[in-house]
C-alpha cells in the first residue's frame, strides 16, 4: 500500500507554501520591517479575532450551510458583556458572568439559527442573513446605538497580555484552534460533521442524529463568534454597537481560501488558520509597503477567487473531468 | 448484415493513477455490428477504458483509431461528433430537463425562434411507445424512477444513431422487462451496423448478448474470446478471477436458534400487514418484483422511513424504532440498496468510510484510537479485497464495484444481531460475490441473522435458509427451504397483482 498520507493535507501545504513566499517576499521588500517580531506577533493578534470566528464558520460551511449571523453575534457578545459588567452601569456583575451571560446568548442565538436551518427547511444563507440584521438591530436597541464604556479593569488589561512574547488574544485563538483542530479528527462529533456534510442521507442511515449534530455545530459557531466578540471588546475596551460589522465576509473568505467547500463535506482549521493568516499579511504587508487601503482590497477580492478557482482546477485535473463542476452547486 | 470493419480500434493503450496502474498495455478492437463483452473483476480497468474512449480521461500512451483515423486529440465533445454513446456506470442525465429535452439537448426543433414543443413531445413519444417503454415525456427526469431515467439514457443510444455505443453495467438498477427491451435495443443496433461494446458483472447476461468477450485482469487483456468457444459461465470466471469457483453458494444448512427478531403487522405507505421473525443462525430471503415494497418494508423497519403501525421485538422484548439510530442500538443494521446516495461520503477518504459507524469499537473514552480504527477498517478491506491505493484515498476514486464493497464493508464490521442486505451484490464480481457469502457463514456462525432483499433468484434461492414473498407490498408467502423453485417464487410474487399489463411490467 502506496502511503499517499500526505494527500489529505494537500491544501494545508500549499497554503503553507504560499504564506512562506509572501512572508519572505515582504520581509525582503520592506527591508526587514515586515519580519520584526513585534511586527509578526501584531500579524498574529490582528487575524486572531476573525481567526477564532473563522473556527465556527469551519464548522457551518463543513455542513453545507454558511452563517451571516456571526459578525452580529461577535458585536452582541461584546455588548452584552459591557452592559452587564459596565462599573457605571446598573448591573455591574463581576466579569465571569459577564462573560457567561455574553456566550450564553451567543448560544441561544446559534440555537435559533439551526432550529430555522434544520427545522424550518430555511437555506442557511437566508436564515442566517435575517439573524444578521436582527441580531445587530438588537446590539443597537440595547445599546441605544453607543459605545459603553468602564468595563472591568481585568478585562481590559487580557488585550495586552503577553506570555512567552506573544500577546494573549493570539494564544486565545491559536489554542481554540488547535483544539478545534483535534476535536474534528478525534472525536465522533467530527466525524459526525464531515459525515452531514458530505451525504446527510447517509449520515441519517448511520445512525447519526442530525438534529441534535446540526444544533450542536451551530451552536459551537455560535460560541467561537461570542468568544472572538468577548476578544474585541477587550482590544476596544468597551462595548461597540458597530463591533464585528463585516466579520462574516472575512471569516467565510478565510475558510474558502482555506480550501473548504461551499458544497459541503470538505474542510479543516488548520487550513481557515493560514486562510486568516493569509488575509491578514495582505493587509499588513500592504501597509508597509504603502499600498493604497482600497488596491488591497481588490487585491483581497481577487485572491478569494483565485483560491476557489485554482482548487477546483486542481480537483478536476485529478479527476480528469471536465471543467462543469466549477458551476455544480446543489 | 452489413459488411464487418472495425470501427474501433486501441493498440497498447496505458494509463496511471497515482495510486494504480488502472491500464496496462491494453489493445482491443470491435467491428461494426459486434457486440463485444468486457469483463473483469471490480477495478480491473474497464470503466476506464471507457472513459478513454469517450475522453473523459486522457491515456498516458497508446493509440486509438476510430473508423480508419487515428485520434490524437479526444474530449467527450470530440467523441460525441465521431459518434460514439456511452451510458456510464454512474448515470447522469440532466435533471431538471423534461424526457422529451432530453432527447432533442442542443438541436431542439424550431418555429422561427421559438421551441416547436408539440413536435418535440410527439416525436419522443413516439420514439418510446416504439420501443416499448411507458414513460410520460413531459415528466422531467428527476421526477423518474432510477430504472426509467436509466432506460431514458440507454434508449438515447438508438436515437442518437451512433457508430460505437458503450454501456457500462446498464442492468444493475433495471427489472426483468427493461432488461429485456435493452437487450432489443442492442440487437436493434447490431441490425444497424453499431459497434456495441457492453460491461457487466452479469455473466448469463454477457453470454446471452455478446458475440465475443475481452477480459480485462488488474488492468492488463487476458485475452478476447467468441462466447461460443468458451460455452459457459464456468469457463469464462477462471479467466477473471484466476481460479474457480468450487461452490458460490457456500450457505451450510444449520439448525436455527432462539429467535432475534419478530416483527407484527407492519404497515407503512407501501405496504401493509407484513409479519415475519428471523432466529439466530438464519438466512431469511426477502423476494419480490421490483417495486413490490421489499426496500420499503426494509427502511420502516430501520427506522428510516415513518412506520404507520407494527410491534416489533427483538429477543422477545418490544421495542420501538423511530430512526435509524434506535434501530442500531436494539442490533439492526440496513445496507441500503441505493448505496451511491444512501451509503457514500464521496469526499471523505475509504478509512472514514469504512469507520464512520464503527467508532464505537475503537474509542479511547471521548477520543478515537486511529491505530485501531484503521486496522479494522483494513481487516474488512482484506476480506473483501477490495482494490484501494492506500485507506487515506478518496473513495471517489475507487471503481464502482469496489465503493459499493467498501459500503458492505462498513457493516460487516458493524456486525449487528440482524443485518439486513438490500440487493449487496449488484455490480460485485463474481470472486467478490463468493466471499461475501462466505462472510455471511461467519456471521451466522455467531448466532446472528441475516435478512437477505435480492432479485436475483439464483442467490436468494441459494443462500437463504426461508424465502418471504412480497407481492404489491403484501406478504404473499413464506417458502420453506425444501419448495424453493424459480416457477413457485415468482407465482407467489405476482399473486396480488391484479392486471396483466401490470405484471409484464414488473417481471
Ligand atoms: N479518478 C481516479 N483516480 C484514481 N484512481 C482511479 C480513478 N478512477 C479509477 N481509478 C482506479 O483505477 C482502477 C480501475 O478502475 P475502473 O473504474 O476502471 O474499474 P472497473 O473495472 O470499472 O471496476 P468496477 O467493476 O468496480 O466498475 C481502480 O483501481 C481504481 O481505483
Ligand atoms: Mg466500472
Amino acid at each position: 500500500m502506496a502511503g499517499r498520507r500526505e494527500r489529505k493535507t494537500f491544501t494545508e501545504k500549499n497554503l503553507l507554501i504560499i504564506l512562506v513566499v509572501m512572508w519572505v517576499f515582504l520581509a525582503i521588500a520592506t527591508g526587514g520591517n515586515f519580519s520584526s517580531w513585534a511586527n509578526i506577533t501584531n500579524l498574529i493578534r490582528q487575524s486572531s479575532i476573525n481567526g477564532v470566528v473563522a473556527i465556527g464558520m469551519t464548522l457551518i460551511i463543513i455542513t453545507g450551510g454558511i452563517d451571516l449571523s456571526v459578525g452580529s453575534i461577535v458585536g452582541l457578545s461584546g455588548m452584552v458583556f459591557a452592559i452587564f459588567t459596565s462599573t457605571r452601569g446598573e448591573f455591574q456583575f463581576p466579569t465571569i458572568v459577564g462573560i457567561l451571560l455574553a456566550l450564553g446568548i451567543s448560544a441561544l442565538i446559534g440555537l435559533i439559527n439551526a432550529v430555522a436551518v434544520h427545522d424550518g427547511k430555511v437555506p442557511a444563507f437566508i436564515a442566517t442573513l435575517g439573524m444578521m440584521t436582527l441580531v445587530r438591530g438588537v446590539v443597537m436597541y440595547i445599546s441605544g446605538g453607543r459605545m459603553v464604556t468602564a468595563v472591568p479593569l481585568e478585562y481590559r488589561r487580557f488585550a495586552v497580555l503577553e506570555f512567552l512574547g506573544i500577546p494573549a488574544l493570539a494564544w486565545s485563538w491559536i489554542i481554540l484552534a488547535a483544539f478545534m483542530m483535534l476535536v474534528l479528527k478525534y472525536t465522533k462529533f467530527g466525524r459526525n460533521l464531515y459525515a452531514i456534510g458530505s451525504n446527510e442521507e447517509a449520515a441519517r442511515l448511520s445512525g447519526i442524529n442530525i438534529r441534535l449534530n446540526m444544533y450542536s455545530f451551530y451552536i459551537v459557531a455560535a460560541l467561537f463568534s461570542g468568544i472572538a466578540g468577548l476578544m474585541l471588546g477587550t482590544r476596544m475596551a468597551a462595548g461597540v454597537p458597530t463591533g464585528g460589522s463585516g466579520y462574516e465576509l472575512d471569516a467565510i473568505a478565510s475558510v474558502v481560501i482555506g480550501g473548504a467547500s461551499l458544497s459541503g463535506g470538505v474542510g479543516t482549521v488548520l487550513g481557515t488558520a493560514l486562510g486568516a493568516l493569509i488575509i491578514q499579511t495582505i493587509r499588513n504587508g500592504g501597509n508597509l509597503l504603502g499600498v493604497d487601503p482600497f488596491i488591497m482590497q481588490m487585491v483581497i477580492g481577487a485572491i478569494i477567487i483565485l483560491a476557489v478557482f485554482f482548487d477546483q482546477f486542481v480537483k478536476n485535473r485529478r479527476k480528469g473531468e471536465g471543467r462543469k463542476r466549477l458551476f455544480k452547486r446543489a | 448484415m452489413p459488411e464487418e470493419k472495425t470501427v474501433i480500434e486501441l493498440e497498447g493503450i496505458n494509463k496511471t493513477f497515482p495510486a494504480v496502474k488502472a491500464l496496462d498495455n491494453v489493445s482491443l478492437s470491435v467491428k461494426s455490428g459486434e457486440v463485444r463483452g468486457l469483463v473483469g473483476e471490480n477495478g480491473a480497468g474497464k470503466s476506464t477504458l471507457i472513459k478513454i474512449i469517450t475522453g473523459a480521461y486522457t491515456k498516458d500512451s497508446g493509440t486509438m483509431i476510430f473508423e480508419g483515423n487515428e485520434i490524437t486529440r479526444n474530449s467527450p465533445l470530440i467523441s460525441k461528433a465521431l459518434g460514439i454513446y456511452a451510458v456510464y456506470q454512474d448515470v447522469m442525465v440532466t435533471p431538471d430537463l423534461s424526457v422529451a429535452e432530453n432527447f432533442f439537448l442542443g438541436q431542439q426543433p424550431k418555429i422561427g425562434p421559438f421551441i416547436n414543443w408539440k413536435k418535440m413531445y410527439k416525436e419522443s413519444r413516439e420514439f418510446l411507445e416504439n420501443i416499448g417503454l411507458d414513460i410520460d415525456v413531459r415528466k422531467s427526469i428527476k421526477e423518474l424512477s432510477i430504472a426509467e431515467s436509466e432506460m431514458i439514457t440507454i434508449s438515447k443510444a438508438l436515437w442518437q444513431k451512433p457508430r460505437l455505443v458503450i454501456f457500462d453495467e446498464p442492468t444493475a438498477v433495471l427489472t426483468r422487462n427493461e432488461t429485456k427491451i435493452l437487450f432489443q435495443i442492442i440487437d436493434e443496433l447490431k441490425n444497424q451496423g453499431t459497434a456495441v461494446i457492453y460491461i457487466s458483472h452479469n455473466l448469463e447476461e454477457v453470454f446471452d448478448i455478446c458475440d465475443t468477450v475481452t477480459v480485462l485482469k488488474d488492468g492488463a487483456t487476458v485475452g478476447t474470446y467468441t462466447t461460443q468457444e468458451l460455452e459457459n459461465v464456468e469457463k469464462l470466471i477462471p479467466l477473471m478471477v484466476g481460479r474457480s469457483i468450487e461452490e458460490m453458494y457456500s450457505k451450510k444448512d444449520t439448525e436455527p436458534g432462539k429467535e432475534l427478531l419478530r416483527v407484527e403487522n407492519l404497515s407503512g405507505e407501501r405496504f401493509e400487514n407484513i409479519s415475519f421473525h428471523v432466529r439466530a443462525g438464519e438466512v431469511v430471503g426477502f423476494f419480490g418484483l421490483v417495486g413490490a415494497g421489499r426496500t420499503e418494508i426494509a427502511r420502516a423497519l430501520f427506522g428510516a422511513d415513518f412506520l404507520k403501525e407494527g410491534k416489533i421485538s427483538v429477543e422477545g422484548k418490544d421495542v420501538s424504532i423511530k430512526t435509524p439510530k434506535d434501530a442500531l442500538m436494539k442490533g439492526i443494521g440496513y445496507l441500503p440498496e441505493d448505496r451511491r446516495k444512501q451509503g457514500i461520503f464521496l469526499q471523505q477518504d475509504i478509512d472514514f468510510n469504512i469507520n464512520i459507524i464503527n467508532f464505537d469499537k475503537v474509542m479511547a473514552g471521548p477520543i478515537i484510537n486511529y491505530g485501531k480504527a484503521h486496522s479494522q477498517a483494513r481487516d474488512y478491506i482484506d476480506k473483501l479485497s477490495i482494490k484501494i491505493g492506500s485507506i487515506f484515498q478518496p473513495v471517489s476514486e475507487l471503481s464502482g464495484g469496489n465503493q459499493q464493497k467498501v459500503i458492505i464493508a462498513r457493516w460487516l464490521c458493524k456486525n449487528t444481531d440482524v443485518l439486513i442486505f438490500d440487493e449487496p451484490t449488484v455490480g460485485i464480481d463474481v470472486g467478490t460475490k463468493s466471499e461475501i457469502y462466505k462472510l455471511f457463514g461467519e456471521i451466522l456462525s455467531s448466532n446472528k441473522g441475516i435478512i437477505l432483499i435480492s432479485s436475483y433468484l439464483p442467490e436468494l434461492m441459494g443462500m437463504s435458509d426461508r424465502i418471504y414473498v412480497i407481492s404489491n407490498g403484501r406478504m404473499a408467502g413464506e417458502v420453506d427451504k425444501k419448495d424453493f423453485s424459480e416457477e413457485f417464487l415468482l407465482t407467489l410474487a405476482m399473486k396480488n397483482i391484479v392486471s396483466r399489463e401490470k405484471v409484464k411490467e414488473a417481471v
